[in-house]
């Protein structure tokens, strides 16, 4: 059978197809309108064979990211405690340096409608004030009036004891098409988060819905009847018809794709750059680094995410890195006259000068292609258009056309660099013993010089690795997380017993089966401070406060012991998905030679262009010995291209990944095992 | 190229996340009440001539400036020839750049080549230095003796640790001990962690290379400064803004004034506050570095807001401060509530500057209204907070609800229910924002927040607000905002008012404390506000039938 993956980004749309018939890719740009109509165009690209031989198709999707971020999600009803009404337009935001002396700055809020009911629970879940049942059929009452047919139900304290909030909740289904409660979304301490949270569930949940009706309509009249998969935001699969129950937690599910892709290289950072953004992210032992909050839409932070500055969501996500600079992003001079870079972005329409698609302002793409380093493949390029664009910075800047175009790429690369660096550095990680993976559309042309600037030695290109997000949906396992605040608890054992149980009904499966892998961690802190650190879980609480102290001391430096308090406890669930291997069988080498190309590429290393050898990925294997083929050189693939600076080597390894290592340090990198 | 330009843009990038790595290992660190509770941690580099570099996104500029003026400080005590590698310094003292007790500035030396260049800096409030109540608040003090722990320079620690007389000094003045060297622990580590940053930074770029990178960026800086300055009209523009009083004396108001004037041949901004109200025995004087920070920000506000904040855009500014004036407190007198004396003098650069540009005019605000709750004895459980008021009307918007525009602090700072419950006696019953609280105007004031907390146990309340008595007024036809207070709720529900500066009030269990803030005043007149907003208002809540009448004429409902 074939398995099908569909990546839908800001610019383009991958699809990736694999099996019996072979690996085949298809890149189109992505249609924002509606996101099926690209979505379709790319599979029907791919289904060179019968699509009745489809066995899945994992998708990752932007729909709930867009819904928040461009507030088109439903319109929704937030209930909550007496006295609580303010919460959500008070809100808990913090401000990013360009608007902390800005006297016109309005902090933004949720769209919500707010209603109270009346009751009131303590910290341990007791019973302060009873719930009164008519208190809420006045608000629902109330809710159906306005004509709001989804509700987000967070009551003060419902992480302690679920039972006010389901009273509630069943009053309202009556009235209200879709209810969905706090402690059923996402059962954690602190009201503010649980309640965004929940609010985004309410406003995504039937959105997400009506989507993968939508798809799953659009896949059967291009033959392809099977069933439909939604990554989720820390790289695991559910099945849609569970997505659209749990949308809140596929918000950052095209990030998390591209992560999948390189974590089967062990200790790597993964470097990800399309064509409005770039993410970075640490794999450890092939696993990728997992965080407990993020905000979408929050305002950037030198590649980190302010809190308080976006809308906050508490379901496990991949620990990503985000800058908001792409192939796609415009440079300009600022008031000053100093050369700044992004964050506008052409996006996919007009795109970059160079598509010819209208687009005038020079971007990333135009000063990559001015400097040789790029060329047409999938999309036509037009150099002239380019060329014009960067003249219109060489000119007041009163210098060469090329010197533009390559400072625009170092700024691009430093912003990319700000990414690896919030995830490694700032985490406390130096980043010097692992591999760069490099992907998306853009990442490979400037991957080299990232890792320079971190003196990381070894890049790796994956193979198709302008798709790769696309490739690394297949590599995602079926998964559920659950999680339960829980003070001074007397028995931890039947707490993860019963989120086990919960995620286990998620899935389908029994948490006992032989396929599906259940881990524990607790969330620990130092009694008396307030923020915790996620650890694996032991029973032991000598060994659980150790794995604390040591965790403790690789995040913030500090060597401290003390007495410490378990606040929370999590389950994940995950069973190995039951569609295509792991990995692609590498496509042969096609017949004869490959073509051998040279073209001018400026490097400043050589003061300026030279004459350089531009390859193909087989044409590297026949030029390259063991030792790789010496810098500089361009190596071009149909979604990408790879840029080999002088002082770097590059080879092609039996997987079809282009391996790059710094050329000082390459002999002593051969010998290893 | 501007290849000078590039180098200046990277090398920019590395010197502020040098400083934000420093401020997250500090806040996820330390155990100060005020962390605990979701504040930030300020971190900043500086040279070894006490030029501020870089400072972390959460660094306020009044913690900035007060680094900025205490590490020459530091230095005239302890010269740079003397330093050696790993060691760290430490002060609080309000008359040579600190704060006041509780904020504790900590720096450590970074060496180049041998010599101590530059500064890594970190400071919180820490959880308990001494004085009258527990958590930091003294808002009767009469002199700084009775603020707390008054620390000089002093090494904290040489490379071998924390020096163990200091360590023993600081224990013994606070109610928190252990959570105290808790603090310190996070402070250091953050400052080792930015100079480790920075080390790297000069093996990269050099001795020289680093100093000249570091010198374009300031040159940058002030250029774009210089140049937004001449986008203000040139001229002189005066204001004044009160105080509602000292503390001591109920009903005494004091008063700050201010003269902006905007130059030309070069663009430069003086601020002048000659003839503002001379320092009290009271707790409402400012260290100079407070007054300076409120000077700029005001100023500041009224330019691109994207211009980097470092020595750079000071040299455009020239803010003159009396001294032994409320804005610049010599020895005894009181520094602890600077935030009055600060909040008067930008609310003044505020009125001034909208006069001078009335398309950007901004009507005064409700400010932040600081209280503690405290165990009444040992063992010690603190909540010390503060909550917003609204945020006056601005030419073309309505003033935002509740926020702290001021200074860069969000609502982000304010705890939330469930923690607070978990970790005190106390249950918050509400936290709501106050209908007709707004100035009402042609453009509405922000609205004020009222916050009540139930006690399960006896405590003290130690209160230190200002604007409860005296609001901010209207401009141009609009209205004030509406005061709040501080109460007592007791049992029978009957509201007792507290004052505004109140220290270790007795609540009894089953009392509560009501926390009100103020509204921000109204822009315009509000009779010319449109029927739509009004009835806008009106079914948001932000607005009350009655006072949509008696405030905006409404004939509806």
């Amino acid at each position: 059978m074939h398995a099908i993956a569909v990546d839908v980004g800001g610019t383009f749309t991958d699809v990736y197809s694999h099996g019996p018939a072979g690996a085949v890719a298809a890149k189109v740009l992505t249609t924002p309108e509606d996101p099926v109509e690209g979505v379709l165009r790319g599979v029907a690209r791919v289904l060179t064979f019968d699509p009745a031989l489809v066995g899945s198709v994992v998708h990752a999707t932007t729909l709930a990211t867009n819904a928040v971020l461009e507030r088109k999600g439903a319109r929704v009803a937030f209930v909550t405690t007496r006295g609580f009404g303010s919460m959500i337009p008070l809100g808990r935001y913090a401000r990013v340096e360009e608007d902390r002396y800005d006297l016109r700055f309005t902090p933004p809020t949720l769209d919500v409608e707010c209603f109270e009911v009346t009751e009131r629970l303590d910290s341990r879940g007791a019973v302060l004030v009873p719930l009164d049942l008519e208190s809420v059929r006045r608000a629902a009452a109330e809710i159906a009036r306005r004509g709001i047919a989804s509700a987000a139900v967070c009551l003060l304290h419902s992480y302690a004891n679920p039972a006010h909030e389901q009273a509630v909740a069943e009053v309202l289904r009556s009235r209200v098409p879709h209810v969905v409660t706090s402690a059923e979304v996402w059962p954690e301490i602190r009201e503010y988060e649980r309640a965004t949270t929940t609010i985004v569930a309410a406003q995504v949940g039937p959105l997400m819905a009506a989507y993968l009706t939508r798809l799953r309509a659009g896949l059967a009249s291009l033959g392809v009847r099977a069933p439909v998969y939604v990554m989720d935001s820390s790289g695991g699969v559910m099945s849609a018809e569970l997505a659209a129950r749990r949308a809140v937690a596929t918000v950052e599910s095209g990030p998390a794709a591209g992560v999948l892709a390189a974590s089967r290289y062990g200790e790597a950072i993964s470097f990800d750059m399309g064509g409005t953004t770039a993410k970075a992210c640490v794999i450890r032992g092939g696993r990728p680094a997992i965080t407990h909050e993020f905000h979408v839409g929050g305002k950037g932070s030198f590649g980190g995410r302010r809190a308080g500055t976006g809308v906050p969501i508490r379901t496990p996500a991949i620990d990503l890195a985000e800058v908001g600079a792409g192939g796609g992003s415009i440079a300009w001079l600022d008031a000053a006259g100093a050369l700044r870079v992004g964050p506008r972005s052409a996006g996919s329409l007009p795109g970059p000068a160079c598509y010819g698609l209208g687009g005038g302002e020079p971007t990333v793409t135009d000063a990559n292609l001015v400097l040789g380093y790029l060329s047409s493949a999938s999309i036509p390029l037009h150099p002239a258009l380019a060329r014009k664009a960067l003249d219109r910075l060489a000119g007041p800047l009163g210098v060469s056309r090329e010197a533009v175009a390559h400072a625009v790429h170092e700024i691009v690369s430093a912003a990319m660099a700000s990414a690896v660096h919030v995830v490694t550095v700032q985490r406390g990680i130096d980043p010097r013993g692992f591999a760069l993976v490099a992907f998306g559309g853009a990442g490979p042309m400037h991957a080299a010089r990232v890792a320079e600037r971190f003196g990381i030695s070894s890049v790796v290109v994956p193979p198709h690795c302008g798709v790769a997000s696309a490739v690394g949906l297949l590599a995602g396992a079926l998964s559920a997380d659950r999680v339960l605040t829980r003070l001074g608890a007397a028995d931890p054992e039947a707490i993860f017993t019963a989120l086990a149980a919960d995620a286990a009904a998620d899935l389908e499966v029994s948490p006992s089966a032989p396929d599906v892998t259940v881990e524990r961690s607790a969330d620990v802190r130092f009694r008396g401070q307030s923020h915790e650190l996620t650890v694996p879980w032991s029973p032991a609480r000598e060994e659980l406060a150790e794995r604390f102290f040591a965790r403790y001391r690789e995040v913030y430096g500090i060597a401290q012991r003390g007495e410490i308090e378990v606040v929370g406890y999590r389950i994940r669930l995950t069973r190995r998905f039951p569609g295509p291997p792991e990995t692609a069988p590498p496509l042969g080498p096609p017949p004869g030679r490959s073509p051998r190309r040279r073209r001018p590429a400026y490097f400043p290393e050589l003061g300026g262009y030279a004459d350089v050898p531009v390859l193909t990925r087989d044409g590297l294997d026949e030029l390259a010995g063991p030792a790789g083929l010496a810098g500089p050189a361009v190596v071009e693939d149909p979604e990408s291209t790879i840029v080999v600076p002088p002082g770097w080597s590059a080879r092609l390894d039996p997987a079809r990944a282009v391996l790059l290592e710094r050329l000082e340090r390459a002999e002593r990198l051969e010998r290893r095992p | 190229m501007s290849h000078d330009a590039l180098t200046a843009q990277v090398l920019r990038n590395a010197l502020v996340v040098a400083a934000e790595e420093a401020g997250i290992v500090v806040v996820r660190s330390a155990y100060s009440t005020f962390i605990v509770e979701g504040s930030d941690a300020s971190a900043a580099i500086l040279d070894a001539g006490g030029r501020l570099v870089a400072q972390s996104m959460a660094t306020t500029l009044m913690n900035s400036m007060a680094l900025r003026a205490a590490l020459p400080e530091v230095l005239k005590d302890f010269p740079a020839a003397s330093m050696r590698p790993g060691e760290v310094y430490a002060l609080n003292d309000a008359y040579r750049g600190g704060v006041h007790t509780n904020d504790l500035l900590v720096f450590r030396p970074v060496f180049v080549f041998g010599a101590p260049r530059y500064f890594t800096a970190t400071m919180i409030h820490v959880s308990d230095l001494g004085g009258l109540s527990a958590g930091g608040m003294a808002p009767l003090a009469t002199d700084v003796f009775l603020e707390g722990l008054q620390l000089p320079p002093v090494r904290l620690a040489t490379a071998g640790g924390l020096d163990r007389a200091v360590e023993a000094i600081l224990r013994a003045n606070s109610r928190t001990p252990d959570k105290v060297m808790g603090d310190v622990r996070a402070l250091v580590a953050g400052t080792a962690v930015a100079a480790a940053r920075l080390e790297r930074l000069a093996g990269e770029y050099g001795e020289a290379g680093l100093a000249e990178g570091i010198a374009e960026y300031l040159d940058y800086t002030e250029a774009r400064t210089r140049a937004a300055i001449t986008g203000l009209p040139a001229g002189r523009f005066e204001a004044a803004y009160p105080i509602d009083d000292d503390g001591v004396h109920p009903g005494r108001e004091l008063v700050v004034r201010v003269a902006v004037t905007v130059e030309r041949e070069p663009p430069r901004v003086v601020a002048d506050f000659a003839g503002t109200d001379p320092q009290v025995p009271a707790a409402v004087n400012a260290s100079a570095s407070q007054s300076l920070a409120a000077a700029v920000f005001g100023v500041r506000c009224f330019l691109d807001p994207t211009i980097p904040m470092n020595e750079g855009c000071l040299r455009a500014l020239d803010i003159r401060l009396p001294e032994g004036s409320l804005l610049n407190a010599r020895p005894p007198h009181p520094c602890g509530g600077r935030f009055v004396p600060v909040y008067a003098a930008m609310e003044a650069v505020f009125q001034a500057l909208s006069d001078a540009v009335p398309e950007r005019a901004i009507a005064p605000s409700g400010i932040l209204q600081p209280f503690s709750i405290a165990a009444v004895g040992a063992p010690y459980w603190i909540h010390l907070s503060y909550d917003f008021g609204g945020v006056g009307a601005r030419a073309g918007l309505d003033g935002p609800d509740a926020t702290g525009v001021h200074f860069g602090l969000g609502r982000n700072s304010v705890p939330q229910a469930e923690p607070v419950e978990s970790r005190c006696p106390i249950v918050v019953e509400s936290v709501e924002t106050v209908p007709d609280s707004g100035g009402p105007g042609r453009y509405r004031g922000g609205l004020a927040t009222r916050t009540v907390f139930r006690f399960l146990a006896d405590c003290h309340v130690t209160t230190r607000g200002d604007r409860l008595r005296l609001p901010p007024p209207g401009r141009g036809g609009g209205r004030p905002g509406r005061t709040g207070g501080f109460f007592r709720r007791r049992l029978d529900g009957t509201l007792e008012r507290l004052p505004s500066k109140a220290n270790n009030v007795f609540f009894a269990a089953g009392e509560a404390f009501v926390v009100e803030t103020t509204g921000g005043g109204g822009l315009g007149s509000p009779h010319e506000r449109p029927r739509e907003e009004v009835e806008a208002d009106l079914r948001a809540g932000r607005v009350s039938p009655r006072g949509a009448r008696e405030d905006y004429g409404w004939d509806g409902g």
